[in-house]
């Protein structure tokens, strides 16, 4: 049985460049194959495998019209990539935040340097 | 400066490997930098609410190791340990960064100071290692991830504003 994609693996599509330029690609609404390998300067045979890995990990969806598939971006997907970004800024944050509270808490005391 | 009385912390993702932070803090730089370098300092913001300082050691000479550990709420430790590679109070420091937790990930940052106008201009920037165990996270993120991140936060946020 196959395994549900993770998080993980989302990062892991992610990381491809060209990967990026093809979810990049699609923002502006649903392609085909022809349609993305003419945007972008990948044969199509490399597009195949790219939006095959993107497939499986869920970030675009596609549909038959007629002999062609579509492909659309499944933004939805990335949520879990942006709370993560989103955590790792409020953590940063947070900290900076707990510093300056601190120099503002030492220079009222008037303390020694 | 937000509601809170706070200047705002910019995250950025410049490319593959780095991440650059930037913060403006209303202090004098000596006294910023004694606050980044002394652990007497370091324990009293390093750690969130609720996060225990478990231990706090600096050796600021060029060669001396420094090592922070705090416990968060659920009892995991976060370590982070390195070694100083260039020591310029009150302007810079180099040092390697290990952070021992999940995942692994190891780096050499880099905490620049400015000051002008007495404000002081912290810049922290964390170079990851081409080496096995860099954070497989920051692989993501090069320039067309701002636009998709964008993207996302238009998505998830339909009234367009970003908080942060």
């Amino acid at each position: 049985m196959a395994r549900s994609s993770t998080t993980s693996d989302v990062f892991n599509a992610i990381a491809e460049a060209h990967r990026r330029e093809i979810l990049d690609t699609l923002i502006a609404g649903e392609k085909a194959v022809g349609a993305i390998v003419n945007d972008l300067s990948m044969s199509q045979p490399q597009v195949s495998k790219h939006l095959r890995v993107l497939s499986e990990v869920g970030l675009v969806s596609c549909r038959a019209e007629g002999r062609r598939r579509l492909y659309r971006l499944e933004p939805a997907r990335l949520r879990p990539f942006h709370e993560w970004l989103a955590k790792y800024e409020q953590a940063w944050n947070d900290r900076l935040d707990r510093m300056d509270d601190y120099l503002k808490e030492l220079q009222q005391r008037g303390e020694p340097q | 400066m937000t509601p809170t009385g706070h200047g705002s912390t910019v995250i950025e993702l410049p490319n593959d490997r780095d991440v650059l932070i930037t913060r403006e803090l209303e202090a004098p730089i000596a006294l910023v930098f004694d606050v980044l370098t002394k652990p007497e300092h370091v324990s009293k913001w390093f750690a969130g609410p609720g996060e225990e300082m478990k231990e706090c050691s600096i050796d600021l000479r060029v060669g001396g190791n420094y090592h922070f550990v705090f416990v968060t709420e659920d009892g995991t430790e976060m370590s982070f340990r390195g070694t100083y590679l260039e020591v310029e109070p009150p302007t810079r420091t180099v040092e390697t960064w290990l952070f021992e937790g999940r995942p692994d990930g190891d780096a050499i940052e880099s905490q620049d100071l400015h000051e002008a106008h007495g404000v002081t201009t912290l810049t922290v920037k964390l170079a990851f290692s081409d080496a096995a165990g860099r954070p497989t996270r920051f692989e993501g993120m090069q320039e067309s991830f701002d636009r998709i991140d964008d993207l996302v936060r238009s998505l998830l946020d339909p009234s367009g504003t970003v908080s942060g």
